[in-house]
């Protein structure tokens, strides 16, 4: 439930670890409320810095320089853990220790490679299945 | 349908009841009410708290219908010889088994051989004595007697 000046942390390997919700993308209000599998604008915040020689762990489509984004981008999220409860059809309540999200280009694609952390299974429901697939755990 | 238990108090969760929280370090923690949830964000330990499971586990709280590994080993006595002359097994169950009676009339029988082989003994000893001191003074007496007629003779007629 991640509205307007919501912080959420980013759990991909675009470099971006703080991000600020600035606008939730849903159905055309500028208000509301972004719940897990929601589109939302955010800003940069906190970013990992980039060194021109990267000595991270090499990913498969990977630039010289692995970080992406930097403090101050306006970039597009997803959201994948969210601290307020979730129903799932069977009638169960999920609820994560934090809010998190994974950064999104304009065509829903992702731009990171790696998610390091636990993600929602109701990313499948909503169609974000490659989110899923590249988690290394869904619950 | 899978029927949970409670991470907390260990009641049982059916479908669509209770809550599912998943902590910072993806451990997966299933609340029945928000009574259980409530006091483990608390942080209390339900060792202590008197009405879970756990505490109930912990001090034995109506278990009597299930008594627990009551299974008593008996070791099974097996029945052994002496290994040895004349202690085997047939011979030390003969030797128990026998009645007072036959006891005694063996004891009986055993005195009575004895004493039979005590004078047949005795008799061996005197029989071979006797014959054995006559063979003995019959030359010493045959020797005096040489002795005598011979120094008898000379002595008588220097007189």
């Amino acid at each position: 439930m991640i509205g307007l000046k919501g912080t959420v942390n980013i759990i991909d390997n675009t470099g971006a670890l703080v991000v600020e919700c600035v606008n939730v993308l849903k159905n055309k209000s500028s208000h509301g409320h972004a719940s897990i599998g929601d589109v939302f604008v955010c800003v940069v915040q906190k970013a990992r810095p980039i060194s021109l020689t990267s000595a991270g762990a090499p990913s498969s489509g990977s630039t010289l320089t692995s970080l992406k984004v930097k403090r101050g981008d306006v970039q597009r999220a997803v959201l994948v853990r969210s601290k307020q409860p979730v129903q799932r059809p069977d009638g169960r309540w999920i609820r994560f220790d934090d809010n998190a999200a994974v950064l999104v280009n304009k065509k829903n694609e992702m731009i990171g490679t790696r998610i390091g952390g636990v993600v929602s299974s109701d990313l499948r429901l909503k169609g974000w299945g490659k989110i899923v697939s590249l988690a290394p755990k869904a619950i | 349908m899978k029927v949970e238990i409670d991470t907390f108090s260990g009641y049982k969760i059916y479908p669509s009841k209770g809550r599912l929280f998943v902590r910072g370090d993806s451990k997966i923690f299933r609340f029945a009410t928000s009574k259980n949830e409530s006091l483990f964000l608390q942080r209390k330990n339900p060792r202590k708290i008197a009405w879970t499971q756990v505490f109930r586990r912990m001090h034995k709280k109506g278990i009597t219908e299930e008594v627990a590994k009551k299974r008593s080993r008996k070791t099974v006595k097996h029945q052994r010889g002496i290994v040895g002359v004349g202690a085997d097994l047939q011979s030390i169950l003969a030797k128990r088994n026998q009645t007072d009676a036959a006891r005694a009339t063996a004891r009986q029988a055993a005195i009575a051989k004895a004493k039979q082989d005590k004078k047949a003994k005795e008799t061996a000893k005197t029989k071979p004595k006797a014959p054995a001191r006559s063979g003995a003074t019959a030359p010493k007496v045959s020797k005096q007697q040489a002795k005598g007629t011979t120094t008898g003779g000379g002595k008588a007629a220097r007189y």
